[in-house]
């Protein structure tokens, strides 16, 4: 055998063999949920497995893991270990959901099967799936209203759901019985459990291989592996201090201007502070992050900037993250974190933002703002009239890159491998049809590299009674912004049409409990992603095939990128870009662009009224946010904006 | 006058030849490098093979010539036609990614770009109903600009229309009437199932796939016919059956991953032909590595699959999973001290470092050479083996670094590959439900033989057999295929209100569509077979899974329960009590062609002497003094032990200590773990 190497237990051989066997196993429990999960939300991908080790930490995540679950894993695991100490047995399969000890939010919610060799735990498989629902007060526990747990769903603190390979099905009842699917709910406790087995039978494969203290090195040894990689990485990278912040865009219980969430990190050689000090504290919404969401955003915004390292505990040893207690990014029981998801992809995206500095060569602007629509209601199409629910998220645009278009309609950031759902599916199970849902023209954010296209989608009630309609999303104020010169996108929010009218209402962007009617049509972008770099500087050849393609209309290739373009022939998508024309309006709008952003305010929310400036000539040209609906000035929220526009974008014009 | 069975496949880097004389059931090969105009090779592989055209009465094909037109995307201009509110269906698809952290790794652009997606006011709703019936005037005026534009091929994808095609179906009727020689393909014709995604990617797939595939059938046809052949040309598609060039242009996307399961099919039969049903066939070339697996006699199917991610074909194709381990893999140690292999390759060119083309990089097949495994060529010597070169590479890019001796470099190296290849294995296999120690490993491609029994020990699979031309066992697999359509649709409902007539009903259509293809391709009809299976799952589950079901059906208890033990195998656990439902009706058409048995020789033949002693390395320090083989000398019924080598043109066998190796009458190298 190879002579001992420093920092490992193991060979090289023994140990690439386990490290892969690792993250094969995970892999074969991941495949096994896809396969026989009965949530509509796994199946489109909502889920992630691990193996944690005998202290909790994770040894191996998976490859088709959500973003949203790495770094929370290991203190569900912790903490189960933590309640039930040696009163475990073979056969025991426990279950967790708790937010407060570490997990994500009610419906992410984790099964771990201690592994026994010789009478001992070696480790532990966890699958974690989100569930259709888990009860709590709307149909798939997303209460926009919500102030504490109590709304929002089940809290499963350690329970034991298989004792000694037996299912307590007292247990287990309990907890179906406090959701609106029970069935269902049952068989994904089955899916679930059946994969940590997956992997107990993998785990004991290998012992059975390589011996049990071989593979229990190797659980160590992968760790070290992770860490010491990315402290090399870190190491090579310069040090230093970087401040951002970005915002959720208010508290319904408090007054207008928005919410920051602040972050400072500090590298020092093979070591990152995040520094959340200065973050808003918790407001009265489910838009609140427990520690565990906190941690893993900073975990996923960094892993993107290390893709190809492998995802366990060792990563996340060179990470310390302080967030002070009773803020939005670290709630405590019992405030409402159903939504962390919203702060989470505040933090994710000032890590986007901060690493693209450091490592200009992964830069990306900032990304739509993830959205969950749900409805629900009596089905009137068979005469039972069952309860339906139409539960709904869209993908958009992702932020321009250093040389690179952003990625259109693509999943958002908190985990890029969910899918979206067909429509033919949706209008199968709800009496809903949809009319429109195609990308939105002119949702890019403006930039040299533009952010890429978020879309639109529309749908009618058709016949249903009794009828709700929730929306939770974000970014209607704080509107997804570009960087390094590059322009915002849009604002996010939902449009209503009542049946028979002309009259569209505007919701905005998190609402719940909203009557619908048979013929009612709701309608709701997603932002295209924020812009990279000076949108005057792009090529004038690649907006006219953005104009084309209908990605950006031929005003708005005039307004936000200068380019002035001749018509050829419309039938057949053919332009020409009026090189003479283009100098001279470029020419123009660098000459007034400072003075817009410098504008009054209130004279530019009285041009919006007055029909003369629209939402996207506000939000791109003069960092003006208003309530979309009234079209009334918000000052507070305006200042902000416009502070970090000047930061992101005008700063870095060059005239 | 001789009558031959020939097939050709062309891939990436070589056009490969198999020619079957049907009196002597004997099999000759032949090699060619793949040519820009994948037609030249192919005429150029036949003249090698010293084929005359006349006497060919069957000729199949696999080809690349629709893969290969996918990834580079030289693809005619093709249209969208859309309902209003739809057009970006294919660019929006399921919106996730396949590399989920690499913001810089995007997914492919739609094969057709937006400007050229246009759209009509019509709409059909979840039940069939025509809630906006086609917009006529419309209608014309989208083919009016599509005739301007002078599009290639046309995809017409509507919602909801495999409930109701009529929209869609007088959409095409116009679009044919006012764009004429234009190939049109409507989304209800291909693949009449829910989700639109999946199936308007296919349809855009199939459509513009219609003109690249027409073209190179009528090219290609042309020259054989000038050559004298005077039969069908026979197309291998992805299902694993073929298609005359009629079906071919109808079905274009099926050709999609038609070299991918030439192997496959190849290596279920030839372990069929050994007594083993179920197998695992391993084809590794010098990139990378095809895993398969057949059970009871059947490949493993699948409908999710893709050439480019994103954009699923939901045709069926055998399953296939494929890993960056090949002869080139690259091995090298990453910042965290780790040894790694793949999924870099050195490719052909330049090659592993004992080609002498600048590589230094030690690859997998460095670490054959030092360990004695390769000896001084490949290829019959058009490849010369520089081992100084080879020993370098592991010296300096692993042992150093290591700390490790030079053949304990080269052992980790191949150990490393196989682990990976292990786990390949495992998810195809154990995942699946199934145990390795069940099934024979077939061990074929330019380096499935190096490595094939190490892997099957590292598995435990009990059997290795080595085809007798490992590196053509994929031109093999095109000539034991029949015809085959595999038709489908929608069937969704609960087994408990289920109406077996009505189900009856709807595989009677879709047989006399099968009979209705069958008779287009021209196959006798007493030569027809028609298997039947409905996709069911548990009431509330997402993923279905086929069970067979016997025609007529009779009744469904006995089909529900087949469910239940199905569901057992696969995933390990049941729920008898709960409501099942029925999710889709699958019909597989099988035209028989009559095949040729290949020659059986008799047994019996003395052992060689071997071309050579040298030594090799086996998990141990010190070198083994192994004998050498030329695979032509091995008579049937030859039986020796390893340590052993044997090399033959286009492979090497390695046989390790403590196997046995016999020789059986079709010439396969059959190898057995001893005691």
């Amino acid at each position: 055998m190879a002579t001992q190497r420093e920092g490992f237990a193991l060979d090289p051989v023994t140990f690439e063999v386990l490290k892969n066997a690792f993250i094969t196993t995970v892999d074969q429990m991941g495949e096994q949920v896809l396969r026989t999960c009965y949530s509509f939300v796994i199946y489109n991908r909502d889920f992630s497995s691990a193996l944690n080790d005998v202290n909790g930490d994770s040894i191996a995540q998976g490859n088709y893991d959500i973003a949203v679950h790495v770094g929370t894993l290991h203190y569900t695991c912790k903490d189960v270990i933590r309640y039930f100490g040696d009163d475990m047995h073979p056969g025991d399969v426990f279950a967790i959901n708790d937010p407060y000890a570490g997990g994500t939010h009610f419906p992410d919610v984790r099964l771990i099967r201690p592994v026994f060799v010789d009478g001992k735990p070696i480790a532990y498989a966890q699958s974690n799936g989100h569930w259709s629902d888990v009860g709590g007060s709307v149909p798939g526990s997303f209460d926009v209203a919500a102030r504490d747990m109590f709304r929002e769903g089940i809290r499963i603190t350690p329970i034991r759901l298989w004792d000694k390979g037996v299912f307590r099905r007292d247990v287990a009842d309990m907890i179906a019985s406090n959701t609106r699917d029970p069935a269902s709910i049952i068989g994904d406790m089955l899916s679930q459990a059946e994969a940590t087995r997956v992997a107990e039978r993998e785990l004991l494969r290998l012992v059975g291989k390589y011996g049990k203290e071989t593979v229990v090195a190797g659980f160590a040894d992968v760790q070290d592996y992770v860490e010491r990689a990315m402290r090399q990485r870190l190491l090579a990278l310069p040090d230093g201090v970087w401040e951002t912040q970005d915002f959720i865009d208010r508290d319904p219980a408090g007054g207008e201007g928005m919410i920051p969430v602040k972050v400072k990190m500090t590298k020092t050689g093979d070591r990152v502070i995040y520094d959340f000090t200065g973050s808003h504290p918790c407001i009265g919404s489910l838009y609140n992050s427990a520690f565990g969401s906190t941690f893993s955003a900073v975990a996923a915004g960094m892993k993107t900037f290390f893709p190809d390292l492998p995802l366990n505990s060792g990563f996340y040893r060179p990470i310390e993250v302080i967030a002070p207690e009773d803020t939005v990014v670290n709630a405590r029981w019992p405030v409402a974190v159903t939504g962390f998801l919203m702060p989470f992809e505040k933090i994710m995206n000032s890590i986007y933002e901060i690493w693209s500095k450091i490592i200009p060569e992964r830069a990306i602007a900032c990304a739509f703002n993830l959205e969950y629509l749900l409805t629900g209601g009596r089905d009137l199409r068979s005469p039972a009239k069952p309860i339906f629910m139409f539960y709904d998220w869209l993908p958009g645009g992702w932020g321009g890159r250093n040389g690179r278009d952003g990625c259109n309609v693509t999943t958002a950031c908190f985990g890029t491998g969910l899918q979206s759902q067909p429509v033919e599916g949706q209008e199968r199970g709800s009496p809903i049809l949809t009319t429109e849902y195609q990308i939105l023209t002119d949702s890019p954010g403006p930039g040299k590299w533009r952010g890429g296209a978020g879309v639109r989608k529309a749908s009618v009630l058709r016949q249903a009674d009794k009828t709700v309609i929730s929306y939770i999303c974000d970014r209607e104020r704080a509107i997804v912004w570009g960087i390094q010169g590059g322009l915002p996108s849009m604002p996010h929010g939902l449009s209503l049409t009542r049946s028979g009218s002309d009259t569209v209402e505007w919701l905005g962007s998190a609402f719940s409990d909203v009557a619908l009617r048979e013929g009612d049509n709701f309608s709701r972008p997603t932002g295209g992603g924020g812009g990279f770099g000076d949108p005057l500087e792009r090529d004038p050849i690649a907006v006219r095939e953005d104009v084309a393609d209908d990605y950006v209309s031929l005003e708005r290739a005039r307004k936000d990128y200068g380019v002035v373009l001749k018509v050829i022939d419309i039938d057949l998508a053919e332009y020409e870009v009026d090189v003479e024309a283009t100098t001279a309006e470029r020419a123009r709008i660098r000459a007034l662009r400072r003075e817009w952003l410098a504008e009054e305010p209130e004279t530019v929310a009285q041009k919006f009224r007055a029909g003369e400036l629209d939402a996207l000539d506000l939000v791109r040209h003069y960092a003006v946010i208003l309530d979309w609906e009234t079209g009334k000035l918000l000052p507070n929220s305006t200042a902000q904006f416009r502070e970090m526009h000047a930061k992101r974008a005008s700063a870095y014009w060059a005239d | 006058m001789t009558s031959l069975r020939v097939a050709v496949d062309i891939g990436g880097t070589f056009t490969d030849i198999c020619i079957l004389d049907e009196d002597t059931g004997l099999i000759r090969v032949a090699k060619t490098a793949s040519t820009p105009d994948p037609i030249d090779g192919f005429m150029t592989g036949l003249r090698e093979g010293d084929v005359v055209l006349a006497d060919v009465a069957l000729l199949s094909h696999g080809t690349t010539v629709a893969t290969n037109a996918l990834i580079t995307r030289r693809l005619p201009r093709g249209a969208m036609v859309s309902t209003e509110g739809f057009r970006d269906v294919i660019e929006i698809r399921r919106a996730n990614k396949e590399d989920l952290w690499d913001t810089y790794k995007d997914v492919a652009r739609p094969y057709i770009p937006r400007r050229d997606r246009l759209t009509v006011k019509e709409r059909v709703d979840a039940a069939g109903k025509i809630v906006t019936p086609l917009d006529e005037a419309g209608a014309r005026e989208v083919a009016r600009i599509l005739r301007k534009r002078n599009v290639a091929a046309v995809a017409v994808c509507f919602m909801n229309s495999f409930t109701n095609a009529t929209n869609e179906q007088r959409m095409k009727a116009i679009l044919e009437e006012e764009l004429p020689g234009v190939a049109i393909t409507a989304s209800s014709d291909v693949m009449p199932e829910i989700f639109e995604h999946e199936r308007f990617s296919t349809t855009v797939v199939n459509a513009i796939l219609a003109p690249v595939v027409g073209t190179y059938c009528e090219r290609l046809g042309e020259r054989l016919r000038e050559g004298g052949y005077k039969r069908d040309l026979l197309l291998l598609h992805s299902g694993g059956g073929v298609m005359t060039t009629k079906g071919a242009r109808q079905f274009a996307a099926r050709l999609a991953g038609s070299g991918i399961a030439a192997g496959a099919i190849a290596s279920r039969y030839i372990a069929s032909q050994c007594g083993f049903p179920n197998s695992i066939g391993l084809d590794m070339g010098g990139t990378s590595c095809d895993v398969s697996l057949a059970w009871e006699g059947k490949s493993r199917v699948t409908k999710d699959w893709y050439i480019e991610f994103g954009y699923p074909i939901r045709f069926p194709s055998i399953e296939v999973l494929t890993i960056g381990a090949g002869g080139g893999s690259l091995a090298w140690i990453d910042e965290g001290g780790s040894l790694r292999n793949g999924p870099q390759s050195a490719g052909a060119n330049p090659g592993p470092a004992c080609y002498g083309r600048g590589n230094t990089v030690p690859t997998n097949s460095d670490a054959n050479v030092v360990l004695g495994r390769l000896g001084k060529g490949l290829a019959g010597g058009s490849i010369t083996l520089d081992a100084d070169k080879a020993r370098d590479a592991v010296q300096t890019g692993v042992a150093d670094k290591l700390g490790m001796e030079l053949h304990e470099a080269a052992e980790a190296i191949v150990r490393v590959a196989n682990a990976n290849m292990a786990d390949a294995v495992r998810l195809i296999s154990i995942s699946r439900g199934y145990d390795p120690r069940d099934f024979a490993l077939v061990a074929f491609g330019g380096a499935g033989a190096l490595h094939g029994f190490a892997l099957a020990r590292e598995l435990s699979i009990p059997v290795v057999i080595v085809p007798p031309n490992p590196g053509v066992t994929s031109a093999l697999g095109c000539l034991l295929v029949d015809v085959q359509h595999d038709l489908s649709e929608s069937y969704i409902q609960s087994v408990a209100t289920a109406d077996v007539a009505a189900i009856e009903a709807r595989f009677a259509a879709l047989e006399t569509e099968a009979w209705e293809r069958m008779r287009h391709e021209g196959v006798d009809d007493d030569q027809v077979v028609m298997e039947r299976t409905v996709d069911m799952m548990y009431q509330g589950q997402w993923r279905s899974m086929a069970v067979p079901v016997g025609s007529p059906i009779g009744s469904l208890d006995a089909v529900v329960l087949a469910f239940h033990d199905l569901h057992q195998r696969e995933y390990n656990f049941r729920r008898d009590g709960a409501p099942v439902d029925l999710y889709r009706l699958n019909l597989r058409a099988v035209g028989m062609v009559p095949k040729a048995a290949l020659a059986e020789h008799a047994t019996g033949g003395a052992r060689p002497e071997p071309l050579e002693h040298r030594p090799v390395w086996f998990d141990a320090p010190a070198a083994f003094d192994t004998p050498v083989y030329w695979r032509p000398d091995l008579p049937a019924g030859a039986v020796f032990d390893g340590p052993a080598i044997v090399e033959q043109l286009d492979s090497t066998v390695v046989v390790p200590p403590g196997a046995r190796a016999t020789v059986d009458r079709y010439l396969n190298i059959v190898m057995r773990m001893e005691g």
